[in-house]
């Protein structure tokens, strides 16, 4: 291929990927805003008690007291999970109608973590689904149709990294005779913005990759969990062949503690209990964080008979499900405090920019041949007119 | 960000010399606060900051030439 072909080729890759991404990823880019601040926003539109002033150093209070706390407000459901927030000393007790119901029925209790008093009796996740974050989430997540659309989304998240590669393939030959962020802003308003989609294109290049590639594994988080209980399950779940899911529990604390012991120096993040949709029919499975910046990232699956409490095995971790672990904050920019979140979010705004400034150069492009395409009609009919003038 | 001339007058790195900084200094800036606390936290908001600064120079203060 002669060079100029090549650039032609990357030129229409270029193009085309990045028109059918960019409405999807103007979205995911406006409603990642809000999100970056999460924590704040819902801290500030919540309702909740406030935690309790206790002593500092006072003990977590016995998970089976928040278990029966919830089983208490909720006689007829089940605990499905207990999330331990890493920020704060709290617990979110996720609860359901039956065990693997959490996606239809599931709720969430958040309570405090050392006294276990209940902060806020969460909505339906069908319900918050339409609160403001909710619909942040659901656009930028899954457009809410389920699955379909994080695959969906996940999909243009893939071109829009196709178009970053592409975009920097031609910005070689775009910058030849140009010093580096050079924007000419005298000619014309098209080529002022080109200077400008290339310079933010390029200066944002390394953060959009790496948040557009960790997006898109986070996308694949479903399929990959399913994955991993396919793969990994069935040799542990063999000797419980034909039973059903246990509904006399062995105590939530014992399995904390088991878990403990089989992976010290670690803390809990979160329990799934027998029967929940991501875990084990048959066990708890505890996610152990380790107390590193970077292994307080990283979580073991360390599963727990859910009748006895007894071990049943540290389970392995595929490399995918690491990867999707190290995705998690390289995309939602929360692992360096509030300066990096405001880093994070100012760098999306760049990103809307080269994406808008990109849209208006192939408009302007389009208006451009399109006037150039009349303009010859008119010479063309100009010039024929003499001809049809009867004489 | 001064171009440094190749062998025929405009190499490799009048273009792509500035990118290729910018981009050790995002890894470096993502990986910094994801591997470290404290000093490290610091040095990731410096280097991910200078790519804003970056822009608003040649955004804002456009160069004389």
């Amino acid at each position: 291929m002669t060079a100029a072909s090549t650039i032609k080729t990357w030129y229409l890759v270029h193009k085309w990927t990045s028109l059918v991404c960019t409405i999807f990823l103007l979205i995911i880019c406006l409603t990642g805003l809000p999100l970056v601040f999460h924590h704040e926003i819902e801290h500030w539109l919540d309702d909740a008690k406030p935690l309790s002033q206790v002593p500092a150093g006072t003990p977590p209070a016995n998970l089976d007291t928040l278990v029966a706390n919830a089983r208490a407000m909720y006689p007829n459901e089940v605990v499905d999970y207990l999330f331990f927030d890493p920020d704060e000393p709290q617990v979110f007790v996720g609860m359901a109608k039956t065990p693997g119901d959490g996606q239809a029925s599931g709720h969430a209790i958040r309570m405090d973590a050392r006294t276990g008093d209940v902060l806020l009796d969460g909505p339906l996740y069908t319900e918050d689904k339409f609160s403001f974050m909710g619909v942040m989430l659901a656009l930028h997540v899954d457009l809410f149709a389920g699955l379909a659309g994080e695959l969906f989304l996940g999909f243009m998240g893939l071109l829009f990294c196709v178009a970053i590669v592409s975009g920097v393939v031609l910005y070689g030959p775009f910058m030849k005779k140009l010093e580096f962020g050079t924007v000419r802003a005298a000619r014309s308003t098209r080529l002022k913005w080109l200077d400008l989609h290339n310079l933010l294109g390029i200066v944002t290049l390394v953060w959009a990759l790496v948040v557009g590639i960790t997006g898109v594994i986070n996308e694949l988080s479903t399929p990959l969990f399913r994955l991993w209980q396919s793969t990994e399950l069935p040799r542990v779940l063999e000797p419980y062949k034909g039973q059903p899911i246990p509904t006399q529990l062995a105590s939530a604390q014992l399995a904390a503690d088991t878990a403990r012991k089989a992976m010290p120096g670690n803390e809990v993040s979160f329990i799934s209990f027998p029967g929940n949709a991501f875990g084990s029919p048959q066990h708890f499975i505890a996610w152990m964080r380790g107390d590193s910046p970077l292994t307080s990232k990283l979580n073991t699956p360390v599963l727990v008979d859910g009748r006895t409490g007894d071990l049943t095995t540290v389970a392995r971790m595929p490399w995918y499900l690491t990867a999707l672990e190290v995705s998690r904050p390289l995309h939602f920019g929360d692992y360096g405090g509030m300066p990096l979140k405001i880093i994070w979010a100012l760098l999306d705004l760049v990103t809307i920019v080269v994406l808008v400034s990109g849209l208006y150069l192939w408009l302007a492009r389009r208006r451009a041949t399109e006037a150039r395409i009349n303009e010859l009609i008119k010479k063309h009919q100009a010039a024929a007119a003499p001809q049809r003038t009867p004489a | 960000m001064t171009p440094t001339p190749g062998k025929r007058g405009r190499g490799f790195l009048f273009v792509w010399g500035a990118p290729i900084v910018l981009g050790v200094l995002s890894i470096f800036g993502l990986l910094a606060a994801l591997l470290g606390t404290g000093a490290w936290h610091w040095a990731s908001w410096t280097t991910l900051s200078l790519l804003l600064v970056v822009i608003v120079r040649y955004w804002a203060f456009p160069p004389k030439r």
